[in-house]
């Protein structure tokens, strides 16, 4: 287990000081230096190293390694069962792993709670959206990161002005944020749980099939967010059924089966049919990277 | 073990010095409880184990465990002990008639107690319930013979609170049909509960505005709840209220005068009057000679067995000291916060 | 990302007037219904009353009248006190089935502490003695309720299975505790607590300091509303919407006064404080109906003009009123509240937004023990005696409570002001029929019918809101 745990200094500034007067914040995070583009190797911003979890005997993951960059978005995919969503929510903090390590910036850390990789900055956009669907836009927004006066009660009137602000930059037509998510359509739930995990300064944002319920202007409008936040120096798990959808937003893809990485490798080395034989078969290309689920006799 | 093998030797050796001895001395009085959890059979079994050692006989016990099925087992298991009479508090009154049969026909005596066994061969030993009904009824109309009544009866699925209200109707017909009393306020009270007869209590005196001249409440727990309505109204005391069971926070009301009578039905008086009647018929005495002895038809099936019905006792202000030197309760819980003028509490 | 403005913003021009007044208002239907139907129960037994038996309530009844008005609400304090818990749990996807059984275990614990104990220890009477008891039952009761949501949070035992065993337990440990004997009499200034009698009541003057401060409370909460609504440049309310609002909830809180201000002292009651204190009994004309005590040939007799008291508000009731606005603070303005209905609505949403469910559940069964607590002192209080009998099955009406209030057992959706409402509601029933000396019998299937009509027609309501 990791020893390390890194300070997100703007985070960290952000709790301590809940304030009352909110200033018009942008949802953007904060500048990078240089653009950065999936060739820039260096330090990757996460590395997960040789992850194990297993359920009641199955082997959900086996070791798998997976790594990210600033600005770059990694599509993930695999058949059902592949064991993506289940690495992916060992990042998220959701699942606790029985071996392997993280690494944020290089440094070992300790994510064993949701609360934890917040703290670090991942943000999960899940397939369910995990949106609790009696309480409003703005109590999903902050919760279990609340503003508060400053005699420790919410501060809802904030909270709504926050979310009134992020949500009109995804969904300028949204107005119903006395509602419990409930009465919402598909996609303007689907525009809370994504305003969710980009509004607090996210660094790494995991999303699980974020278009799998959304029509195709709405598909078309997630790939263009995904450029914006890709363009501010964040880094995307992108998890997908959708070949088009991963060859269109990706930079890099890892297949996984079975619970083992088949291989990894740019969108740009490889065909769609390659990919699919990844998928389907396990058999790793020749522009792949190939990982310890590939086919032995295609490893080489 | 050990001890009874002792019993039975020191029996055998007694049998042979003299024959005469062992008629009183060998007998076995067993008693089958219909469940012990509760704590008043307690008492009464401390009252019976006294009077059957003290007249040298033994005494066994069973507990059903609120189970018919168990009591017919443990009657079954005592006839083959071959004891001489079996105490039963039944648990089920008509289940357990064949265990009754059968004993009988091997010849076993039967006593019921408390609760009673329509079998014509068991002898019955309880208090008077109906009686209960008319002593309460009496204090209250010696206490206000003339005025509006409430009554605040007992649950609606308890048969003994329509028996209780046949022997207070029957004490206050005559007063009823007369015009002196008039019935204004009548009401079950759901599981005999004190914060429910409250509530009934309340709703009385607002319907009416106050003008209630005395409550007839069918026991003590509901004469609390009785009587806090009324001290609401600042009527506590001078609107007299019956209850039974002998509460020690009611005898306490008697005391401070808020509560006029709680009729009162000593435990350990039915457990010495059943145990001597027990070892009376151990020794074979007919139990139809019995001090007290009648004949009681009142049953569902009105079957006509023999019957020991105590009175039981009213306790007043006046006779206060009868359960303080019984040892019922202590002089100190009985006259809690009492100023004056009762003399039990002098 | 979707746009779906048909369903954002309906056509406001069809509305209907009273669509729209709903609109500016944001008023709870569903509360709207609940007053409706009280008001209904109200005039329609305050009718049937004076038919059987003239009085001097409002419809010629003795419902409508202050004096029932008043008891209706000690009455129902109990029970309101214990369903804003209730609401919680309900919310939480969880139930408790023990809080009865408890509240006799509480109230019986607490009556041996000051009458066996503490009463000899101190000497009756002594001021420590009630202080002692209250904060006994409050921790005991939240003792047990920690237990409780222990089991269930922890142990991850089924809070119907542990509360149901504990509705047994508790009920047996509260026999064991005083061998199922009658404790009484409790301390003098306990059983004010209980609001038995005038005495236990606030009076005229401070009814009215309460009445009014509710009514200030009610425009300040106002103002401030409108003034950060102004801040954040969010759409504001119509002031005649803003007016309507303020001037029906202070006409509520001053109608309340009013009423509980109308309920004269008893005449006895009158006397006994008149010759205690050696206050002087005016000379008067006797009149039986009259409210008032006066000397008339050396007697005390009732009267129009004469001695009098007002009675105001009970403590029982102002004990279910803090707690009503505390746990509707709770429920509504704290991280606690926000995460129990969150929880309730989506628990695995809650987790994986970080919130700790277990503790979470383990403290809203702590609350509603502690509620339990002070539900039994209540009612010990009220009784002035604490009996193995005391709240048994009370469990059920809680529950009802909650439920007719708009709780909904699916978990996630619930009001503290409503289940209070579906308390005093479940109360006028029944002491509604009591006063008509309806038979118990009748009174259970009443009670039973309203709980089953009032789901229903909520359900109806939901599905047409969706």
């Amino acid at each position: 287990m990791a020893k390390a745990k890194i300070k997100f200094p703007v985070k960290a500034a952000k709790r301590a000081a809940p304030s009352r007067v909110v200033k018009s914040k942008p949802v953007k995070v904060q500048p990078v230096p240089e653009p950065f583009h999936a060739s820039n190797r260096g330090t990757p911003l996460i590395e997960m190293r040789e992850i194990s979890i297993a359920f009641g005997g199955i082997k959900a993951v086996d070791h798998a390694s997976i790594d990210l960059y600033p600005g770059e978005v990694v599509g993930l995919l695999g058949h059902n069962g592949a064991g993506k969503s289940t690495l992916i929510k060992v990042l998220s903090g959701a699942y606790k792993r029985d071996a392997g390590s993280i690494h944020l910036n290089g440094q070992e850390v300790a994510i064993n709670n949701p609360r934890d990789a917040k703290g670090l900055g991942i943000e999960t956009i899940y397939q369910t959206l995990a949106l609790a669907d009696n309480v409003d836009a703005a109590a999903n927004l902050f919760l279990g990161r609340e503003l508060r006066t400053p005699f420790g009660t919410l501060d809802d009137v904030a909270m709504e002005s926050e979310t009134r602000q992020v949500m009109h930059r995804l969904n300028p037509n949204f107005r119903r944020f006395k509602e419990p998510v409930m009465k919402l359509s598909g996609g303007q739930r689907q525009s809370v749980a994504i305003a969710r995990a980009i509004h607090f300064n996210a660094r790494i944002l995991i999303m699980d099939e974020p278009t799998a319920a959304l029509g195709p202007a709405e598909t078309a409008q997630v790939g263009e967010l995904i450029k914006q936040l890709k363009a501010d120096g964040i880094g995307i798990f992108l998890i997908s059924h959708d070949l088009h959808d991963v060859f269109d937003l990706a930079d890099r893809l890892t297949v996984m089966k079975n619970g083992k990485v088949v291989g990894s490798a740019r969108t740009s080395d490889v065909t769609q049919d390659e990919v699919l034989g990844m998928i389907i078969a396990g058999k790793c290309p020749k522009g792949a990277i190939p990982g310890p689920g590939a086919l032995r006799d295609q490893a080489a | 073990m050990k001890r009874n093998i002792l019993a039975l030797m020191t029996g055998a050796l007694l049998l042979g010095v003299s024959s005469m001895a062992a008629v009183a001395k060998d007998k076995t009085i067993a008693v089958s409880w219909k469940t012990f959890q509760e704590e008043r059979w307690k008492t009464d079994e401390a009252a019976i184990k006294a009077v059957v050692e003290a007249a040298g006989d033994k005494y066994i016990s069973t507990d059903a465990q609120g189970s018919a099925q168990k009591q017919a087992a443990d009657i079954e298991g005592l006839i083959s002990q071959k004891v001489d009479v079996i105490m039963v508090v039944a648990f089920d009154s008509d289940a357990i008639l064949p265990s009754f049969k059968a004993a009988s026909d091997a010849g076993v005596k039967m006593l019921s107690y408390d609760v009673l066994v329509e079998d014509p061969n068991a002898l019955y030993v309880t208090f008077d319930n109906v009686g209960v009904g008319r002593l309460m009824a009496k204090e209250i109309l010696a206490a206000k013979p003339e005025g509006n009544y409430a009554f605040i009866k007992g649950d609606k699925g308890d048969p003994n609170a329509t028996f209780l209200f046949e022997g207070i109707m029957e004490v206050l017909k005559e007063a009823m049909d007369g015009g002196k009393i008039k019935n204004v306020c009548e009401t079950f009270t759901d599981g005999w509960k004190p914060d429910n007869a409250q509530k009934n209590m309340e709703q009385c005196l607002t319907s009416t505005g106050n003008k209630v001249d005395a409550v007839v409440s069918e026991n003590d727990g509901m004469a609390s709840g009785v009587v806090a309505a009324l001290d609401a109204q600042g009527l506590a005391g001078t609107v007299p209220v019956s209850g039974q069971d002998g509460d020690k926070a009611a005898l306490n009301r008697v005391a401070l005068g808020t509560q006029t009578v709680s009729v009162w039905k000593d435990a350990r008086a039915l457990g010495k009057i059943a145990a001597e009647a027990a070892v009376a018929i151990a020794n074979g005495t007919d139990p139809t000679t019995l001090a007290g002895a009648s004949k009681f038809n009142g049953g569902a099936k009105k079957i006509e067995v023999n019957a020991i019905l105590l009175a039981p006792n009213p306790i007043t202000k006046a006779n206060l000291g009868d359960v303080i030197s019984a040892g019922w309760i202590s002089k100190e819980e009985a006259c809690a916060g009492v100023k004056d003028g009762v003399d039990a509490c002098k | 990302m979707s746009n779906t403005p048909s369903s954002q913003s309906p056509a406001l021009s069809q509305e209907s007037a009273i669509a729209r007044f709903l609109r500016a208002t944001e008023i709870d239907t569903r509360m709207l219904g609940m007053i409706a139907a009280l008001l209904v129960i109200w005039v329609g037994f305050d009718i049937y009353s004076g038919v059987l038996r003239p009085g001097n309530g409002i419809f010629g009844g003795s419902f409508l009248m202050p004096r029932n008005l008043w008891i209706l609400l000690v009455q129902t304090s109990t029970i309101a006190v214990m369903t804003t818990g209730m609401v919680l749990v309900i919310v939480m996807r969880q139930i408790d089935l023990s809080v009865g059984s408890m509240l006799s275990m509480v109230a019986v614990a607490t009556g041996v502490l000051q009458v066996y104990n503490l009463g000899p220890a101190l000497g009756l009477g002594h001021p420590s003695i009630w202080i002692t008891a209250v904060v006994f039952a409050l921790l005991l009761g939240a003792a047990v309720g920690c237990f409780n949501g222990f089991l269930i949070a922890y142990a991850k035992i089924p809070s119907f299975i542990v509360t149901l065993g504990g509705l047994i337990a508790y009920g047996g440990t509260a026999f064991l505790i005083a061998k199922g004997v009658t404790v009484a009499p409790m301390d003098k200034t306990f059983k004010l607590i209980g609001g038995n009698g005038p005495l236990a009541s606030i009076g005229p003057f401070w009814s009215w300091f309460l009445g009014l401060s509710a009514c200030a409370g009610i425009v300040l909460a106002i103002l401030n509303g409108r003034r950060q609504r102004i801040r954040f440049k969010f759409p504001l309310r119509p002031v005649w919407a803003e007016v309507f609002i303020g001037i029906t909830g202070s006409i509520a809180a001053l109608g309340a006064t009013a009423v509980v201000n109308a309920y004269p002292w008893p005449h006895k009651v009158a006397e006994l404080y008149a010759l205690e204190n050696n206050i002087v009994i005016p000379a008067g004309i006797e009149n039986r109906d009259g409210s008032a005590i006066c000397m008339a040939a050396d007697k005390i007799v009732h009267c129009v003009d004469g001695l009098s008291y007002q009675t105001g508000f009970p403590i029982p009731v102002l004990i279910a009123l803090a707690v009503g606005f505390v746990m509707t603070f709770i429920a509504t303005r704290t991280r606690f509240g926000r995460y129990i209905f969150a929880t309730g609505g989506n628990p695995e949403a809650a987790e994986l937004a970080g919130i700790n469910t277990k503790r979470l559940t383990m403290m809203v069964f702590t609350l509603m023990g502690a509620l339990v607590g002070i539900s039994s002192v209540i009612a010990s209080a009220r009784l002035d005696a604490a009996t193995t009998a005391l709240g048994t099955l009370s469990e059920l009406y809680v529950i009802a409570a909650a439920v007719i209030g708009g709780t909904s057992l699916a978990g996630g959706i619930g009001t503290i002001y409503g289940a209070m409402l579906g308390a005093l509601l479940m109360q006028s029933l029944q002491s509604g029929m009591t006063l008509l000396n309806f038979e118990s019998a009748y009174k259970d299937i009443v009670v039973g019918t309203v709980l089953v009509v009032a789901v229903f027609i909520d359900q109806v309501y939901r599905r047409r809101v969706k």
